[in-house]
């Protein structure tokens, strides 16, 4: 009994396979899904989708949307999602601190 | 006898005897469209007049063949995008549903259309389909009202449906399509106007040469609750527990919201396509008539030619033969 996932966004199809089980992270909080799940549709929040194949953890970023859940078949509609293992560490950080920064000079414009 | 003789053969055989434009003197059958052209008291055309005729078709021709090119490469490249984006609203209409007979009081039909014109019959389609819809959904206690993408659609319903349009937004495909662009569309809808359900009318890409007019329905969050009560397709929508956020008003409503953006950044993908699809033919059949008018230009041309020589040679020889005998 394994869930079927279905990872979309508007661009294209991220994931579309068969996990064990997923951990996801909504407006009320993270949920864990195992098979057999009640059916449900949740809005699901800007985090960190976790996947389990097999004892082995992956992890995926979700920009925001919606999961469907019924019938040990998921589908998750974000606006965007990204697989852990594309991200770039260096470049992820270099975008953190371009956004900080930008963040503390709208401050400044704000307060004046 | 002997020149109706040579008159003949002229006419069957093509002497090369000067390659000089003459402006011919005796009347020939031609092409009834050419005769206009001639100054009264002519009645030849000028092989210079067939001549100038010839070359602006040719050019035209050139134009034809390198658009159909452009809008090949252009398809190409939207093509994928279109593909890549049908299954986003497959998980909509397994959830919500799609009713396009649902009887709803405030129609909005979104009618999507291009910017640029050549591109065959499609918009004509489209505003004929979305006419069709706002007839049918009128009456008493219905009202239906537009919002027009793209110039064509705007030339055409601004004409005789002013009234009833609420929002008209054109250059859409000044950047190339995204998401978000989209999106910030579809929010700029949501908020200017009240509907029950909207509906948008495109075409739909099947293949190069055939693109399907669609309408796709969006219902509204209390339309859907309503739908949901009564049973029906939207029955088993209960059966699912909703959950994030307050109420399940509130998720419904910003379900019907990003139903409405994926649904749009589909539907405008797939009119670009069609736009492309249909343009590539159009361009086609315009080449393709392009080149059998310069065959019968051609023709006229020898024709022309060939009488203007014989004329002459008849002339030079009854001339001659005058002075013989």
């Amino acid at each position: 009994m394994t869930l079927n996932l279905c990872v979309l966004t508007p661009n294209r199809i991220v994931w579309d396979s068969e996990v064990k089980e997923i951990i996801l992270s909504t407006n009320s909080g993270q949920i864990g899904v195992l098979p057999n799940h009640a059916p449900i549709a949740t809005a699901v929040d800007i985090g960190i989708l976790r996947i389990r194949l097999n004892d082995q953890w992956l992890t995926m970023a979700l920009m925001g949307g919606f999961a469907r859940i019924g019938n040990n078949e998921i589908t998750i509609f974000v606006n965007d999602a990204e697989k852990g293992s594309d991200i770039d560490p260096q470049e992820a950080q270099q975008a953190l601190e371009i956004d900080e920064m930008h963040n503390l000079a709208c401050l400044f414009v704000n307060v004046k | 006898m002997a020149m109706a003789a040579l008159r003949r053969e002229g006419r069957r055989f093509a002497p090369m005897i000067s390659p000089r434009p003459i402006t011919a003197l005796r009347s020939s059958p031609l092409a009834p469209s050419l005769e206009d052209e001639c100054p009264i008291g002519v009645r030849y055309i000028s092989t210079q007049v067939v001549r100038n005729r010839m070359k602006s078709v040719k050019n035209i021709q050139k134009i034809t063949k390198a658009m159909k090119m452009v809008a090949a490469s252009k398809l190409r490249a939207i093509q994928t995008k279109a593909e890549n984006s049908r299954g986003l609203w497959q998980p909509f209409t397994a959830l919500l549903g799609d009713l396009p007979s649902a009887n709803v009081k405030k129609n909005v039909v979104v009618t999507i259309s291009s910017d640029k014109g050549l591109c065959g019959g499609i918009n004509s389609t489209s505003v004929k389909i979305s006419k069709g819809l706002h007839k049918l959904n009128s009456g008493p206690e219905k009202e239906t009202k537009y919002v027009i993408l793209g110039e064509k659609a705007k030339a055409q319903l601004v004409r005789d449906s002013k009234k009833d349009i609420e929002l008209i937004i054109t250059e859409l495909q000044k950047n190339p399509l995204n998401y978000t662009q989209v999106s910030v569309l579809a929010d700029e809808i949501l908020k200017n106007v009240e509907y029950d359900a909207l509906r948008i009318v495109f075409n739909k890409f099947h293949s190069v040469v055939s693109f399907v007019p669609t309408v796709s329905t969006v219902l509204s969050p209390e339309i859907v609750e309503r739908e949901a009560e009564s049973g029906g397709k939207l029955g088993d929508l209960d059966s699912y527990e909703v959950e994030g956020g307050e109420t399940k008003g509130e998720i419904l409503q910003n379900l019907a919201e990003f139903q409405f953006s994926c649904v749009m950044f589909n539907a405008v993908l797939e009119n670009a396509c069609s736009e492309q699809g249909a343009r590539m033919s159009a361009m086609d059949s315009s080449s393709r008539n392009a080149g059998d008018m310069l065959d019968r230009l051609t023709l006229t041309y020898n024709r022309t030619r060939q009488a203007s020589i014989t004329t002459e040679l008849i002339e030079i020889i009854s001339g001659a033969s005058a002075l013989e005998g």
